[in-house]
């Protein structure tokens, strides 16, 4: 017996469920349909693992209809690597064209801020799972640089690994926190035609000013979330282009001259979501 | 229910020879547990908890940072750690490894397990990680491919690792029997074999294999660590066909086989696996305490005992 064919019988199988292709492989025929349990074992895991990257999604849907989802996901967006921790990386996208299609079936209907619930729970598993910061900027560092001559707003500074920033339809962070925390005021989402926001109104509003920037980030092993003001959106775009602290608070005082530079400067700090790298410096701790 | 009376043929079970052999009974590490794991006492003074070491899948380290990898440190700082990988495919595709193995390498440098396994199966092909354990035919073709993803692990993380025995659902064609393929694997690759006791019970009853034979024919030098974990029966067909949940505790019949399986090999790093349906952690001490237990047995009972054994054929 070959053994790569006995692969490629097996593959088609896990992929298309036909197990005629494993007739030659199996001693006795009639068990064939216990290849199931090898089928039911790949998707199952790849289900249960959305379920647990996506947990508001999962929540929000309900189990059933969510595996529904996962299954058609798992059949287009198989796993590729040997692990299953990230996986779903294109599940949000999934959603949003899936939408598309569902759109013209009166049938079935999904709402469109699943879109964005699902961007934001690959969001805070992605700032969950990021790298620790080893450079983080801190007050003590500030001190030493002024101390050194140094002008630490012309430093270069980036945001730390675990800083992701993302836009959504405004309100959805709420509508995700409540899942997220158990809130007995969110309502699960609605899949009746009168709870449909088709794509067209998706896109209007994501040009529209009804758009929030969500800003993650890890402190002590949690990730944190918060709804960024439209100049510390612009602060934060500019040390992610630049990475420039001058530069960065020119961006938002562009925006509002009254905006507090220096508190927000200061949580910046305490959150540790700035990393410098000191080494031309010859900084030592 | 038919009884087997079973006499071990071995007068003084060799010790194994991989590393390892100073563990006792383990527990699976579910991050659930974590504030009951680090409140335990130290392992000075408690002797429950002396020899007590924690199992992790590896591929549930493969992070940047975060808690997760923290929450292991904590673990690590107070016991040992074995790797288990269940994604490395060592039966087919070899040609993606190499990153995997990478990342492999990477945890073992940080936290150096003193154990490493993965399984005899493959799970990767045609670009897809198909996320269980697919099942080799017992071919000389599987047997080589096998061996050359188990000697490119073990050169790619730098250690000899173990290699466990599938559940077997069904009967595939085959050229010669499990342990046959597996000792031979063994023998070539340099690895070791890590005896799944419950796989073993499930195969036995699905496929019909004996599964005192199957042990009897498992070289003790090969042997570095032993899984037990409970099963559960097919929706479907029930009885007829024992799926490998890791859902529910382990059965009186799986007992009874470790017990069989401890007076062929001697003493071996036990390991209680659950993965789904988590009892309290205090449930699964208990488990882990019984077979602790069945160490202390076997430590102290003379090889040659009778052993009971229920429900093997």
């Amino acid at each position: 017996m070959a053994f790569s064919p006995y692969i490629d019988a097996f593959t088609d199988y896990l992929r298309t469920g036909d197990t005629r292709g494993m007739n030659d492989y199996c001693v006795d025929a009639t068990q064939l349909k216990r290849l199931a349990v090898y089928r039911n074992g790949f998707y199952k895991g790849c289900i249960d693992a959305l379920a647990a990257n996506f947990p508001v999604c999962e929540k929000s849907l309900g189990r059933e209809y969510f595996n529904q989802l996962a299954r058609l996901y798992v059949d287009h967006y198989p796993p590729e690597i040997g692990t299953l921790v990230g996986y779903g990386e294109y599940f949000p996208y999934f959603i949003r064209d899936l939408l598309e299609v569902l759109e013209q079936q009166e049938s079935m209907r999904l709402s469109a801020s699943l879109v964005d619930l699902a961007r934001l729970d690959y969001a805070w598993l992605t700032s969950l799972m990021s790298a620790d910061a080893t450079q983080t900027l801190t007050a003590e560092k500030i001190t030493w640089l002024v101390e050194h001559g140094e002008d630490f707003t012309q430093a270069q500074v980036t945001l730390s690994a675990s800083v992701d920033l993302l836009r959504v339809n405004a309100g959805t962070l709420n509508q995700w926190l409540g899942f997220k925390t158990n809130s007995p005021d969110v309502e699960p989402l609605v899949l009746l035609p009168e709870g449909h926001m088709n794509l067209s109104e998706l896109s209007q509003a994501d040009s529209a000013p009804a758009v929030d920037t969500v800003m993650f980030w890890r402190l002590n092993d949690a990730v944190q979330a918060r709804l960024l003001s439209v100049p510390e959106v612009a602060l934060m775009r500019a040390l992610q282009d630049v990475g420039v602290l001058e530069k960065a608070f020119a961006a938002a005082l562009a925006l509002d001259p009254s905006f507090d530079v220096s508190e927000v400067f200061s949580a910046c700090l305490q959150n540790e979501i700035l990393d410098i790298d000191l080494t031309k410096y010859n900084y030592k701790n | 229910m038919e009884q087997v009376r079973l006499k071990a043929n071995v007068s003084s079970p060799q010790q194994s020879r991989l590393a390892g052999a100073q563990l006792g009974a383990g527990l699976g590490l579910k991050l659930e547990h974590l504030d009951d794991i680090l409140a335990l006492p130290r392992a000075d003074t408690l002797p429950a908890v002396e020899s007590l070491w924690f199992e992790v899948h590896t591929e549930n380290y493969f992070v940047a940072g975060g808690p997760r990898l923290n929450a292991l440190r904590s673990i690590r700082d107070n016991y040992d750690v074995s790797f288990h990988g269940v994604g490395g495919s060592l039966g087919y595709d070899h040609q993606s490894m190499h990153e995997h193995i990478q990342q492999v390498k990477a945890l073992i440098n940080e936290f150096q397990p003193v154990l490493v396994s993965e399984h005899a199966v493959w799970s990767r092909s045609g670009g897809t990680y198909f996320a269980d354990l697919m099942p080799l035919p017992r071919t000389q073709d599987a047997l080589q491919s096998l061996v050359d993803g188990v000697d490119r692990f073990q050169s790619g993380i730098g250690r000899r690792i173990l290699i466990e025995n599938p559940s077997n659902y069904l009967d595939f064609t085959s050229e010669m029997d499990e342990p046959a393929f597996l000792v031979e694997a063994a023998r070539r690759s340099g690895c070791g074999l890590l005896i799944d006791i419950n796989n073993l019970y499930l195969s036995s009853k699905n496929t019909g294999i004996d599964a005192a034979q199957y042990l009897s024919q498992i070289p003790v030098e090969l042997v570095g660590e032993i899984h037990i974990a409970g099963h559960d029966p097919d929706p479907e067909l029930g009885q007829a066909l024992l799926i490998d949940s890791h859902a529910s505790p382990v059965d009186l019949a799986v007992w009874e086989l470790l017990q069989y399986a401890l007076t062929l090999f001697g003493h071996q790093p036990v390991l209680v696996e659950r993965d789904a349906n988590l009892p309290p952690f205090a449930e699964l001490m208990n488990e882990r305490q019984q077979a602790q237990d069945c160490l202390e047995q076997c430590r102290h009972e003379a090889a040659s005992a009778n052993v009971s054994l229920g429900e093997i054929r």
